[in-house]
Order: C-alpha cells, then structure tokens, then sequence
C-alpha cells in the first residue's frame, strides 16, 4: 500500500512538472518566474492539510487514547513542517523578483513564519519528554492550540493590507484564470497531496517500528 | 517583464533537494530497523546443534574465565612430593 502510494506520487509528480512546464502558458505580467506557483501554492495547501489532520489526530487522541492517532499527528507534523519550510522559501524566491524583496514583515507572512515555529516547538517538545504517553498528551495539546493560527494565515490577506495576494483557488468565486493555468495548478495540488499521503504513511509505520523496538 | 529562469529553477530544485532529502531519511531509518531487527531475533532463537553465531557468542559466558569448583569435590591439596621422596 505505502509502496504503491510511492509509484503513484512519483508519477503524479512527473505529470505534474510536464503540466507546468509543457501545458501552462507563459504568464503576460510576471513572465517564466509565475510558474512557481505550480509548487509554491500545492506545497502550501499541504501545510495546512498536514496541520489540519495533526489537530484531528490529536482530538481523537485525547479523547481515545489510541496510539495510531498519536503516530499520525506526530508523522503528520514532522511533514507539515518540511512543507512549511519549502512554502516559505519558494515563496520568498518568488517574491524577490516580483516584490523586489526575499521576505517582508507582514500578516501573512509572518503568520505563516508563527505557524513554521509552533510546530517546529511541537517536534522539540517531542524530542524533550522521554516520558511517551505524557509526550503524546502535551503534544496532542499544542497540536490543537497550534492549528488555531491557520485561519489566520488564510485570512490575513483579507484582514489585513499585505503584500502576498489573495488565495487562488480557496476564495469565494472559484479560480478566476484560464483552465490551461487551472489544470497544471490542480494537478500538482493533487500530486503533492498524493506525496504527502505516502510520506505521513511511510513516517507512521517507522514511528510504530521504533516503538516496538524500544518495548 | 524578464523571465528569471534561475529563480524558477531554485524553488523547483530546492524543493526536489528537500524532498529527496527527507524521503531518503526516512528509507534510510527503515534499514537501520530492520537490521536491528533481524540482530534481535537472531538472540531470541533457542540454541541449536550447530555452532552459534556471532551474535549468540556474545551472549555466552567467555569459555577462557577460570572454572570456579563446587566445593563439595573440592579435594585437599595433594602434599609436596618431594617431601615424600625417599631420603637416601
């Protein structure tokens, strides 16, 4: 299953690449450069996927006690914050040329730079307590609290005068573009979705394997 | 406006770099678990006929100690013989 997973976004990847190099248009205002929001966008919707299934996980925890969910918002975490960190940093290559800056200070921005330190604190606090059931319930915690800024990162661009533009596709209205920039931005949303369901599957079952070992 | 192919191609290949990376971590901790794996089950077999393995020797007690006696065959040290010897 994990391994088909694998194949699967590995294929999915490459359609994606092929949908964003080969089919997407080059954009009149921005140029070649647009063509980072073929991964800047899926890499962020995967943060807040991964972040959204670590607050679940983390309520099923608490109120069940079950090991696997615990398993699943710590895999779940580890990914999301590797997505974060990738948003982030693609994001600020392509702000550079079109903003003229790598990185400015405002709401969405830094609410994104927030939510990347909640969860890395989420990882340390882990790695902190050897304890694993009191680490799982401190955890289970700051996962819930942690999720809280999201609705913040989506809507700051709403609440707040910033420089980031709107959301593209999670807005009210739908997608305003043309399809040939719908699809290769569908497509690899799909694909890194796909991604990050094998590497949160592939995290798991390695989180399982070293609690046995330890027993 | 200019293309800016290098940034275009720094978040593409940042993000493969990161991924690949990570994706290799994580295959790379499955190995190691298994062969640790493999060493523990390797202890838990019950003894065979056959000589044991590396991993079973380590287990046993080293066979060049100094045997220590039951003291209830211990038997009291034979005299000096050349006390014994016929004095001429």
């Amino acid at each position: 299953m994990v391994r088909a997973l694998g194949w699967l976004s590995a294929v999915a990847l490459a359609l994606g690449l092929v949908m964003a190099f080969g089919v997407a248009p080059r954009e009149s205002t921005q140029g070649n450069v647009q063509r980072i929001m073929y991964v800047h966008p899926p890499l962020a919707w995967v943060a807040y996927l991964a972040f959204g299934v670590v607050a679940v996980a983390s309520i099923v925890y608490l109120a069940r006690r079950r090991a696997g969910a615990d398993r699943l918002a710590h895999a779940s975490a580890e990914v999301g914050v590797v997505f974060t960190g990738l948003a982030i940093a693609t994001g600020s290559i392509w702000g550079k040329p079109t903003w003229g800056t790598w990185w400015t200070w405002d709401a969405r921005l830094t609410s994104v730079a927030i939510l990347f330190v909640m969860y890395l604190g989420y990882l340390l606090l882990r790695g902190t307590i050897e304890d694993g059931e009191r680490a799982a319930r401190y955890c289970a915690v700051l996962g819930i609290i942690a999720a809280l800024d999201m609705p913040l990162v989506h809507f700051s661009v709403y609440w707040w005068r910033t420089l980031h533009q709107p959301p593209s596709l999670m807005k009210p209205g739908g997608f305003s573009g043309s399809a040939t920039i719908l699809w290769p931005l569908l497509v690899n949303l799909a694909a890194f979705t796909v991604l990050y369901a094998y590497l949160v599957a592939k995290r798991a079952r390695l989180l399982r394997a070293e609690t046995e070992a330890l027993a | 406006m200019p293309d800016n192919w290098g940034f275009v191609a720094a978040a593409y290949g940042l993000t493969a770099a990161v991924l690949l990376l990570y994706w290799r971590r994580l295959v790379r901790k499955e190995k190691e678990l298994t062969a640790g794996k493999r060493i523990r089950h390797g202890h838990n077999q019950p003894p065979s006929d056959s000589a044991p393995s590396v991993a079973e020797r380590s287990h046993q007690p080293s066979r060049t100690a100094h045997p220590r006696l039951d003291p209830d065959t211990k038997s009291s040290l034979p005299t000096n013989p050349t006390s014994r010897a016929p004095q001429s």
